[in-house]
C-alpha cells in the first residue's frame, strides 16, 4: 500500500493541471463561504450568520464543499484518463504491478483526495465556527458533526463514480463529460419512475448525503432535526412522498453503491486490453 | 536448460481480426531469441499476451517454469510497441515508478541513464526527448533491477544509425552478461547480428522456429537458367540432389546438400538433358531466404 501510495504521489504532485486545480479548488471553496459571510439579508427567521454558527456550519459547509466535489471527481477523471492515454497503466503492469494494483493505486488517490476535502472542511468550520458562533457550550459545537464524515463518504462516492467512467471510456474529455450528462440524464430517468424509486438512483443517493440545509428549504426531507429551529412543512403530512430516504439508509445505500462503482471498475480493467 | 518461457498454442484475436494462432515455442535461458516478421505478423501482439496486457483467447504461457504472475514480471525488463511514460515527468521522476514498482534501489536509475547515454538529460521532462532518446530512455528502464529477461519490441526504432549501433552493442554486453534476450524486429540484420535463436511469424503463425544459423544460413545457392525450367525443378525434385529447389525470376534456384557442388548439378542437367545457358554460384542473401519464408 505505502508503494502504491508513493506511485501515485510521484504521478499527481509532479502533474501541474492537478496542483493547479486543486489550489483553485481551495480557493474558490474559501473564496464562496468568504463572500457568503459578508452578505447582509435578513428574513424573518432567518440569518445568513446563522449558517455560520455552530451546529448549523456542520450542515452548511459540507453542503457547500458538496458542489466542488464534482471538480474533485473531474480531477480525477484527468489522472485516470492519463493512465490511459499515454499508456502507462500498461507499462505499470510490464514493469511488474497486477491491474487489481492499477484500482488499489486510483482507490488510494480517492481516499487522499477525499481527506484533504475532508480536512479543508473541517478547518474551515473550526475556524468559521468559532469566529461567528456565540454559543461554545460542547454539545452545540459538536452537534452534528457527524455530517462532515458523510461529506467525507459523498466525496469517495463521487470519485469512485468518476473512477468507473474513466475506465468506461479510457478517455479523458468523453468521460468527463458524459459524467457531467449523467446528472441531468439520471434526473430525466428518475422522473419515469414512481416517487418512491426515484431515491435509490446513483447520483440522487449520493448527492443526497449533504442535502441542503433544512433551513434553506421550506420542506422537511430529513431525519434529523431541524438545526436551526426554523419550522418548515412536512410534505408526507400531505400526501406527497418525499423523495429522499432517511441519512442512515442513504449512507448505506451510497456505501454499496461505491463498493459497486469499485468492483465493476476492477472487472472492467481486469477484462479489457491495456 | 533452464526453460524461461513456454508458449503453448497461444491464439489471440482482435474481433473477427486473428492476431496470433496456435503460437508455440520455448526460450532457454541465456538465449538470445529473435522474432522476426513482417508488419502485423503478429509480433507485438505475442510478446504484449505474454507480459499480461492483452488477454489470449486461447493457449497458455508459463514464465520460470511457473504461472505469470507479477513477481515473475518483476524479473522480466520489456519494451512492447512504443516508449510508454508520463510525459510531464523527468527521466528520473519516470525511472523512479519503474524502480519503485520492481523494488530495485535508486541506484539503478543512474546506472541505467548511463548506459543509455541519457545522464544528461536525466532532469528533463520526457515529453521533450526526440523519438531515438525516448527509444533509449526505454531501453534505461529496462534495465531497471537488472531483471534476467529483457523483451524488446523494435528496440532500434527511430534510432539513427549511431543509435542503431549503441543499441546493438547494449544487447550484446547484455546477452555477455548471460541474460535471456527476446528481441522482436522486422530487421534482418539486427536479428542476424545479435540473435542465438529465431522464431518467424506470418499473418499470425509461426511459420519456422530454430537457431539463427539454421533458419537463415548465408548458405550457397546455385542460380541456373534452361529452356525448359519446370522440367527441370521436377527433375531436380525428383533426385536426392537438392536441399531446396525454386523458381527465381528468370532463373532456377538450387541449394544444393552438404557434400555436392555446383560441378555435380552441371554434371545432372547434361544427364538429363537440359542445356544450361547459366550457372552462378552466389551466397543467398539473409533477405531472400526471410522472404522465401514467409512467401
Amino acid at each position: 500500500m505505502k508503494k502504491l501510495f508513493n506511485l501515485e504521489k510521484i504521478k499527481a504532485l509532479s502533474y501541474p493541471p492537478f496542483k493547479t486545480l486543486m489550489i483553485i479548488h481551495f480557493l474558490l471553496f474559501f473564496l464562496v463561504i468568504l463572500v457568503v459571510s459578508q452578505l447582509h439579508f435578513t428574513i424573518p427567521g432567518f440569518s445568513i450568520k446563522g449558517l455560520y454558527q455552530f451546529p448549523n456550519i456542520w450542515e452548511f459547509f459540507p453542503w457547500v464543499a458538496s458542489w466542488f466535489n464534482i471538480f474533485l471527481t473531474i480531477v480525477l477523471i484527468t489522472l485516470v484518463g492519463n493512465e490511459f492515454a499515454y499508456k502507462t497503466f500498461r507499462q505499470n503492469v510490464i514493469d511488474g504491478l497486477d491491474r487489481t494494483d492499477l484500482i488499489k493505486g486510483k482507490l488510494i488517490m480517492i481516499l487522499t483526495v477525499a481527506l484533504y476535502t475532508f480536512i479543508m472542511v473541517l478547518v474551515a468550520i473550526l475556524i468559521f465556527g468559532l469566529i461567528f458562533s456565540k454559543d461554545f457550550s460542547f454539545t452545540i459545537i459538536f452537534e452534528n458533526s457527524y455530517l462532515i464524515l458523510i461529506y467525507f463518504v459523498q466525496a469517495i462516492g463521487y470519485m469512485t463514480l468518476g473512477l468507473l467512467f474513466a475506465i468506461l471510456f479510457r478517455n479523458t474529455a468523453l468521460s468527463i463529460i458524459l459524467f457531467l450528462v449523467y446528472f441531468p440524464i439520471e434526473g430525466i430517468i428518475r422522473l419515469f419512475f414512481k416517487a418512491e424509486f426515484r431515491a435509490y438512483f446513483p447520483i440522487k443517493i449520493i448527492s443526497n448525503l449533504t442535502p441542503r440545509p433544512e433551513f434553506l428549504t421550506m420542506t422537511s426531507e430529513k431525519s434529523y432535526t431541524n438545526a436551526s429551529g426554523t419550522s418548515s412543512l412536512d410534505l408526507s403530512e400531505i400526501g406527497i412522498v418525499p423523495e429522499n430516504l432517511p441519512l442512515g439508509i442513504t449512507v448505506v445505500l451510497a456505501a454499496g453503491y461505491i463498493g459497486f462503482f469499485i468492483a465493476l471498475s476492477t472487472i472492467l480493467l481486469k477484462r479489457k486490453n491495456l | 536448460m533452464e526453460k524461461v518461457l513456454q508458449i503453448n498454442n497461444l491464439s489471440k484475436n482482435y474481433g473477427n481480426i486473428r492476431a496470433i494462432e496456435n503460437v508455440s515455442f520455448e526460450v532457454n535461458k541465456g538465449e538470445v531469441y529473435g522474432m522476426l516478421g513482417p508488419n502485423g505478423s503478429g509480433k507485438t501482439t505475442t510478446l504484449a499476451v505474454i507480459m499480461g496486457i492483452l488477454n489470449a483467447n486461447g493457449g497458455s504461457y508459463e514464465w520460470f517454469e511457473q504461472p505469470f504472475s507479477k513477481f515473475s514480471r518483476r524479473r522480466i525488463g520489456a519494451l512492447i510497441e512504443t516508449p510508454n511514460f508520463y510525459p510531464y515527468l523527468t527521466l528520473w521522476e519516470n525511472l523512479k515508478i519503474v524502480a519503485k514498482i520492481k523494488d530495485a534501489d535508486e541506484k539503478d536509475i543512474n546506472n541505467a541513464l548511463g548506459v543509455a547515454n541519457l545522464l544528461k538529460r536525466k532532469h528533463t521532462n520526457f515529453g521533450h526527448l526526440s523519438l531515438g532518446m525516448k527509444q533509449r530512455m526505454s531501453i534505461a528502464s529496462v534495465l531497471i533491477g537488472n531483471p534476467e529477461v529483457l523483451i524488446l519490441d523494435e528496440p532500434t526504432n527511430g534510432l539513427d544509425p549511431e543509435g542503431f549501433a549503441e543499441v546493438r552493442n547494449i544487447i550484446l554486453s547484455q546477452a555477455d552478461a548471460g541474460k535471456t534476450i527476446i528481441i522482436a524486429s522486422h530487421i534482418l540484420d539486427e536479428v542476424e547480428k545479435v540473435c542465438t535463436h529465431v522464431a518467424i511469424l506470418k499473418s499470425g503463425d509461426l511459420i519456422a522456429n530454430g537457431r539463427v544459423g539454421e533458419l537463415l544460413s548465408s548458405e550457397e545457392t546455385v542460380f541456373i537458367q534452361t529452356e525448359k525450367p519446370e522440367d527441370l525443378i521436377m527433375s531436380i525434385k525428383e533426385s536426392n540432389l537438392a536441399k531446396e529447389v525454386y523458381p527465381s525470376d528468370e532463373d532456377v534456384a538450387v541449394v544444393l546438400n552438404a557434400d555436392l557442388n555446383s560441378g555435380d548439378l552441371n554434371k545432372f542437367c547434361f544427364e538429363k538433358g537440359f542445356t544450361l545457358t547459366k550457372i552462378q554460384v552466389r551466397k543467398q542473401s539473409l533477405e531472400d531466404q526471410f522472404l522465401q519464408l514467409v512467401k
